[in-house]
């Protein structure tokens, strides 16, 4: 089974077509980003396979549930870390996790457990006492896609997740997020050519609300005959637009 | 129920981490009863104005405090639109019925405190005034005032849930302007009559403050306590029902 599949999937805003048909497959324990610039549809795209959002038309299945008909199934399978770092301000990192924890209905001794293993994985040892709003752009970020794995998600979507971090912060990032490659299936937007070229299994190129190219980067790379994703992004680009 | 439990220990300990929260729902209810108590000891007992004597400003006071409540609902559900928390909430296993139990049961329990806070106070108060004021009636107050905390907390919901967190407290404010005045908390419709009396009667904050103050003078009449007390739970369920609807109709529409 696929980890997730659309077919024609579409999105509109009054007469505005934020999604336009798109047809996706992404494997289990892919990393399958979505890269485009602003306004590509990406996070459109992401919100409807979440759940946030219901298509304007086509389907969209993940772990074999629809969007449509499978909400409360999907919910229970997958984990968000919106753009903005969505915390619980006045929480400390532990209980933002605990609190996650509770809302998937885990008991007080898997609730550790979890914590404790995100405390390994994301080295929250230093903060994790500390009230969220003290927290850095970084260690936010971090907690927030903490909060979006303690509940043991199937699929895990990242909606610009180093957006606005500093260089630092953006590789500390990364390293955590390549830690999770191939245990879980990982949707990732972006719109860093270094970030979807560095994570990535396989990269789809967003414009103006389609998918202009999939590939791995090799695959983008032959297809346009340039040298590193941001030749090939523009390439596809540009030849978008002719 | 494990996820309404989770979300609403989340609500109670922002709002306990909150320095405001302490001024404007403990603090200022009590500066209020000891300014209104001061006034009162300069008014002459021939000009027969009792609505600032302790046993009529309890009750009076309560309803105040709560009024902050509202406003603080309303504050606590806006910001949560206001950011992306909510957007990480809707794509968890939370349904309408979670949120909505999360964000009443924490604001009851602070308002209940509030109320035994405020009744403490003013009973320490009448032992120096030397107003009677019955310690039985000011527990029967802390628990009929439990429907107009509900109605009060519907409110802040409805206007959380339907404004942003730059418009809610204003317009809460409103809401505690008109709800003071309305609800006669400093001012006696009773014996000014008229009009304004029919106006404040065709609204259920008089009503709620009816309410505090029958019980507190341990008067459990129809008329006293148990019709006020009647039209406030009414109006409750009525804020709570439409506070329901509000909350998921924004929900559902937020998610299409």
């Amino acid at each position: 089974m696929k980890a997730i599949e659309t077919k024609k999937l579409t999105k509109k805003f009054g007469e505005k077509t934020a999604v336009n048909g798109i047809d996706l497959s992404v494997e289990e324990g892919e990393l399958f980003a979505l890269l485009g610039v602003n306004g590509a549809g990406k996070t459109t795209t992401i919100r409807m396979l979440s759940c946030l959002s219901a298509p304007t038309s086509g389907e969209a299945f993940i772990k074999g549930h629809s969007v449509a008909s499978g909400r409360t199934e999907i919910k229970r399978i997958i984990g968000i870390s919106p753009q903005d770092t969505a915390v619980a301000e006045a929480l400390t990192v532990r209980e933002n996790l605990r609190f996650i924890a509770s809302v998937y209905g885990f008991d007080r001794e898997k609730t550790e457990k979890r914590i404790n293993d995100m405390r390994e994985m994301f080295g929250f040892d230093e903060v994790l006492d500390s009230r969220a709003k003290t927290l850095s752009g970084g260690w936010k970020r971090k907690l927030s896609i903490a909060m979006a794995l303690i509940g043991e998600p199937e699929i895990l979507f990242l909606d610009e997740p180093t957006l606005g971090l500093d260089v630092l912060a953006r590789r500390e990032l990364w390293r955590a997020i390549r830690t999770l490659k191939g245990t879980i299936t990982i949707v990732l937007t972006t719109h860093y050519m270094e970030e979807a070229e560095e994570l990535s299994d396989r990269i789809a190129v967003m414009l103006g609300g389609r998918i202009a190219a999939v590939g791995t980067l090799a695959e983008l790379e032959e297809k346009t005959g340039k040298s590193g994703l941001e030749n090939a992004f523009i390439a596809i680009a540009e030849g978008g637009r002719d | 129920m494990h996820r309404s439990k989770a979300f609403a220990l989340r609500n109670i300990k922002e709002l306990l981490r909150d320095p405001l929260s302490y001024i404007f729902c403990l603090c200022f209810p009590l500066v209020m009863l000891a300014v209104m108590t001061l006034v009162n000891s300069g008014i002459p007992e021939e000009a027969g104005m009792t609505v600032f004597r302790i046993d009529k400003l309890c009750g009076g006071i309560c309803i105040f405090g709560q009024t902050f409540i509202m406003l603080f609902t309303a504050l606590s559900v806006s910001k949560d639109r206001a950011g992306s928390f909510l957007v990480r909430m809707y794509a968890s296993p939370m349904t309408s019925a979670d949120f909505i139990a999360g964000y009443i049961l924490p604001m009851l329990a602070v308002s209940a405190a509030q109320s035994v806070i405020t009744c403490t106070a003013s009973y320490i108060i009448s032992l120096f005034t030397g107003v009677e004021l019955s310690p039985l009636g000011l527990v029967i107050s802390v628990i009929v005032l439990i429907p107009s905390s509900l109605f009060f907390i519907a409110l802040g919901l409805i206007f959380g849930t339907l404004f942003n967190d730059k418009a809610a407290p204003g317009l809460c404010s409103i809401i505690i302007s008109l709800g003071s005045f309305l609800g006669c908390v400093f001012y006696d419709a009773d014996s000014a009559g008229g009009v304004m009396l029919d106006i404040c009667k065709s609204l259920p904050f008089y009503y709620c403050t009816k309410t505090a103050r029958s019980a507190a003078a341990f008067d459990l009449s129809a008329e006293g306590s148990l019709i006020p007390i009647l039209i406030v739970s009414l109006s409750a369920a009525a804020a709570t029902f439409i506070s329901i609807i509000t909350f998921r109709a924004r929900m559902k529409a937020e998610l299409s």
